[in-house]
């Protein structure tokens, strides 16, 4: 098969909240060259960029992406930027993916960066992705919204403030094996459950951090990789979807999404591995890097994923194991966004981490035997959704 | 590179200047997206994906892919969004297209004027290290390339004047009932009011298929992609030699190998040049290697570009016309599309066969696109 | 080496166009304290805020139906924390489903004591009968109602 398209190399920053030595395309600089080198390409070899960049408003640059075009060595070049919110990072490999498959280039490099930490509040800028008419006057942000979402895993799953706590807990301590990770300190369950409460029921330790750093991939088509004798990695499975925007119209009667739940996720993993081949996700994936910036909605993201038999059965199932480094399908071995959040490439760094993970290259955090892996990105109003299955 | 699936246009909707406030952005982009659908004949469950081109500065929302998801027909299906520019939307539509993996797409943009200073609003794309404190919007970038292309060519103006003209008399044309009455932008020196246009609100969407789709259900008189390029300037502007637009020159190279151009003078019956300002369609005639600078005096004269003309530039009255700032260049390209189809209304060329596109968007043109779409696959 | 930083703000200013629809629902609050969904015929459900198409249907919607004052809770959450340019802490909103709605509504929940949010959670569970109460003095935006607890 000379179809398909791989990845061929990666690069990340170690994640920190600020980085007062380095201006916002320095940052994108220093993810992309570690991918070029990894991949062992000259800039002549890149046919185009794709360039990943959420809010503006988040570095303060309207349209920084053309900020960003001579750190991506982008001159003269084919370039253009995506926006999905959170799932921008994955939109962006996704964007990627297309413009090999579509038969018109090669070889392609994605890359961005954040400076969150920067910014003087990201709840101030999230509030304006509501819109005007009805819903900005309210004090809308990212995290009351995912605390409803918990207000009603609750009800409908039994989910506790204490299955909240142990998501931080594994993520921290997986993290803590990442250098690449923002925060690595290990907490216990009374650490989480001590913390402040910034929006019942998620408290300060159920929350991601605010970011600052980099991360870039390149992708190659398979006849590039084959005649190039690169290693690579192959993504077999992508899809992306979207609800409703409206979140009361995930509530009330007979939804087609319901808040609790993450439905478009679901449905774009099943896109994914219908790609894929893969027929039972529970048995068939190794490790999984899911796109959870709060601890509870780690939960509806292994739901949505089909790692367990019927949403909800993903908190005892966590409770017991399954889902740390060590157990049946690790989830968000790196620590995942729960541990490090730069907004502009979260979802990248989700890929990125899953192909470390099939390449047997994650290091001290590795599964070990992963051959096949999945991300996932959000974006939104917990609204648009991208997904990967990425395989050795 | 071949495409795996070649792709079509078989939709089209252009509203390039909306002057009423009866209906909110949502309710517009709804408009559009529907009406580009009825123009091909589909519903929304034929498309498999979307892709719009929005500028969140503009719309006043810090991700404007959320809203967009409900009128466009994104809910349960795959959209994605490419700020960088709404010719952007289009590219990567045509690529999804052309993976195999999509039968249809459809790509939208759109241009509001809600926000108090579109300039303030332009500014903040100037960086912060070194740029933000001065007066640079997307017009200041126009007249600086319009100043350093009238040093080495002192009689430039004379030209972008001649320009300006014939687009507006193509626009009279065009639209012999106009949505709105075009209105002088501001001058900026060395740009007089005559050479550019008031923003206005627009919006513009498109209906692509893949070529089994195309002949699965019979379009009449698709528009199909025959090559495509684009590429991107420097960032500083500079860092820029501004009298000319080498990024146009690799978009039209990779549009034109793939599109099999070896002359693009005597290839196309019908041209459509993001002209922001005069000055910009001079520059863009010799990045497409329609007329090298020298060339210009004497091919103006012959009439070439004007209607009627061997090689006819902007029939639609251009941004001259009509100036919704963020959907320019879809426009463009919505426009050969309904050319190469015959749709294009009071201003239809006869027997066009092959056209060419080329949209440019941002500081000085920053992003440069060059689209060919030609009447056979 | 010295590292200089440099402090800008954002501030740009929108006039944006609510639309027939908006507008409608926005004026029977400001003059009538009513509050009204426009219904789907396709799927018949009516949605609240009220739109001029269903994102499901991708139709137009058909009617006006009034909707509340009374409801029930479908989500809340307690914010205790000061973001910049939001309300000052604490308070609790969320979304309620107005009696003849099928979409819920986002809002404030005014009269639950805060001390103690485990407490308050049960106050406002999902299910729990609440009614909107309406401002004395109108402009007509979302700010001229909230929910009690009925």
């Amino acid at each position: 098969m000379t179809d398909r398209v791989g990845i061929i190399g990666i690069g990340q920053s170690n994640f920190r909240s600020r980085r007062d030595d380095a201006s916002y395309p320095d940052l994108v600089r220093e993810a992309v060259v570690p991918a070029m080198l990894d991949a062992k390409l000259d800039f002549d070899a890149i046919d185009a960029v794709v360039y990943s960049l959420s809010p503006d408003a988040m570095v303060g640059i309207g349209n920084a992406e053309r900020l960003g075009v001579d750190a991506v060595g982008g001159r003269n070049k084919r370039f253009l930027r995506i926006n999905t919110g959170g799932a921008t990072g994955v939109s962006s490999v996704t964007a990627a993916y297309y413009h090999i498959a579509s038969g018109v280039c090669d070889v392609v490099l994605t890359a961005g960066a954040d400076k969150v930490g920067e910014c003087g509040d990201s709840q101030t800028v999230l509030n304006k992705i509501w819109d005007p008419t009805y819903e900005r006057a309210l004090p809308l942000g990212t995290i009351n919204m995912l605390a409803m979402s918990a207000v009603r895993y609750m009800k409908r799953y039994g989910m506790t403030e204490e299955d909240m706590a142990y998501v931080t807990v594994k993520n921290r301590r997986q993290a803590a094996l990442n250098p690449r990770a923002h925060l690595r300190k290990v907490v216990t369950i009374d650490d989480v459950m001590d913390s402040r409460i910034i929006s019942w029921p998620i408290k300060l330790m159920d929350c991601c951090p605010q970011s600052t750093g980099g991360a870039a991939m390149v992708l190659a088509s398979e006849q590039f990789i084959r005649d190039n004798k690169l290693d690579a990695v192959w993504i077999t499975g992508v899809a992306c979807r979207a609800e409703t925007y409206w979140m009361g119209d995930r509530m009330g009667n007979n939804p087609t999404a319901e808040h609790a739940d993450a439905y478009a996720l679901g449905r774009s993993f099943a896109q994914s591995y219908r790609m894929a081949g893969i027929t039972d996700p529970a048995n068939q994936v190794h490790v999984a890097e899911l796109y959870a910036p709060f601890s509870n909605t780690e939960y509806h993201a292994i739901d949505a994923a089909g790692l367990v038999a019927k949403p909800g059965d993903s908190i005892k199932r966590l409770r017991d194991g399954e889902f740390e480094l060590g157990g049946r399908v690790p989830v968000n071995p790196s620590g995942g966004t729960l541990c490090t959040n730069a907004i502009a490439v979260t979802a990248m760094a989700r890929v990125a981490e899953t192909a470390l993970q099939v390449w047997g290259r994650a290091g001290t955090h590795q599964v070990d035997g992963a051959r096949v892996g999945i991300a996932s990105g959000n974006g939104g109003d917990h609204q648009i959704f991208g997904t990967m299955v990425i395989e050795a | 590179m071949a495409y795996r699936v070649r792709p079509a246009v078989v939709g089209c909707a252009i509203r390039p200047a909306i002057t009423e406030r009866t209906r909110s952005l949502e309710e517009i982009i709804y408009d559009i997206s529907q009406a580009a659908l009825a123009d091909a004949g589909l519903t929304i469950e034929d498309i498999d994906g979307i892709v719009v081109g929005c500028n969140d500065q503009f719309d006043g929302r810090a991700i404007s892919v959320m809203m967009a998801s409900g009128p466009t027909g994104g809910v349960d299906r795959d959209i994605l969004s490419t700020p960088s520019s709404s010719e952007h939307a289009f590219i990567l539509g045509a690529l999804r297209v052309a993976s195999g993996q999509f039968r249809t797409q459809l790509v939208v943009s759109w241009s509001p004027t809600e926000v108090s200073s579109m300039s303030e609003a332009q500014r903040l794309g100037a960086d912060p290290y070194f740029h933000r404190a001065l007066p640079l919007d997307e017009l200041s970038s126009h007249a600086l390339q319009a100043s350093a292309l009238s040093h080495v060519w002192p009689n430039a103006w004379i030209f972008a004047e001649t320009v300006a003209a014939k687009n507006r008399r193509h626009a009279a044309l065009a639209w012999p009932e106009p949505p709105a009455r075009p209105r002088p932008g501001p001058a900026r020196w060395p740009l007089t009011e005559r050479l550019t246009t008031q923003p206005v609100t627009g919006a513009v969407a498109m209906v692509l298929a893949g070529e089994p789709f195309v002949r699965e259900r019979a379009f009449e008189n698709p528009a199909w992609l025959r090559g495509m390029g684009w590429a991107t300037e420097a960032a500083f502007l500079g860092d820029r030699d501004l009298t000319t637009a080498p990024a146009l020159k690799e978009a039209a190279r990779q549009a034109y190998a793939e599109a099999g151009i070896a002359d693009p003078t005597t290839a196309f019956d019908v041209v459509e040049i993001t002209d922001a300002t005069g000055y910009s369609e001079l520059i863009a005639y010799d990045a497409l290697g329609l007329a090298s600078r020298a060339e210009i005096a004497p091919r103006m004269a012959d009439g070439w570009f004007a209607r009627g003309g061997r090689l006819p530039v902007n029939l639609s009255g251009g941004v001259i016309a009509f100036n919704p700032v963020f959907c320019t260049g879809m426009i463009r390209i919505a426009e050969i599309a309904n050319q190469v189809r015959g749709r294009a209304g009071p201003h239809q060329s006869p027997g066009v066969r092959l056209g060419l596109a080329q949209a440019g968007s941002g500081f000085a043109m920053q992003y440069q696109s060059a689209i060919v779409l030609g009447a056979d696959a | 080496m010295e590292l200089l930083g440099r402090q800008e703000v954002w501030n740009i200013t929108y006039d944006h166009a609510l639309g027939e629809t908006a507008s409608y629902f926005f004026t029977q609050i400001r003059d009538n304290g009513k509050i009204f969904g426009r219904r789907c015929a396709k799927s018949n459900k009516v949605l609240v805020p009220p739109r001029a198409f269903s994102d499901e249907t991708l139709l137009p919607t058909t009617e006006w139906v009034e909707v509340g004052p009374g409801g029930r809770v479908e989500a809340f959450t307690f914010v205790y924390e000061q973001f910049n340019n939001l309300p000052p802490p604490p308070y609790a909103f969320g979304y309620v489903l107005l009696d003849g709605a099928d979409t819920a509504l986002g809002g404030y929940f005014k009269g639950v004591d805060l001390t103690n949010p485990r407490e308050a959670a049960e106050a406002l569970a999902i299910g729990t009968r609440v009614v909107t109460k309406f401002a004395e003095q109108r402009k007509g935006d979302v700010l001229d109602f909230w929910f009690e607890v009925a």
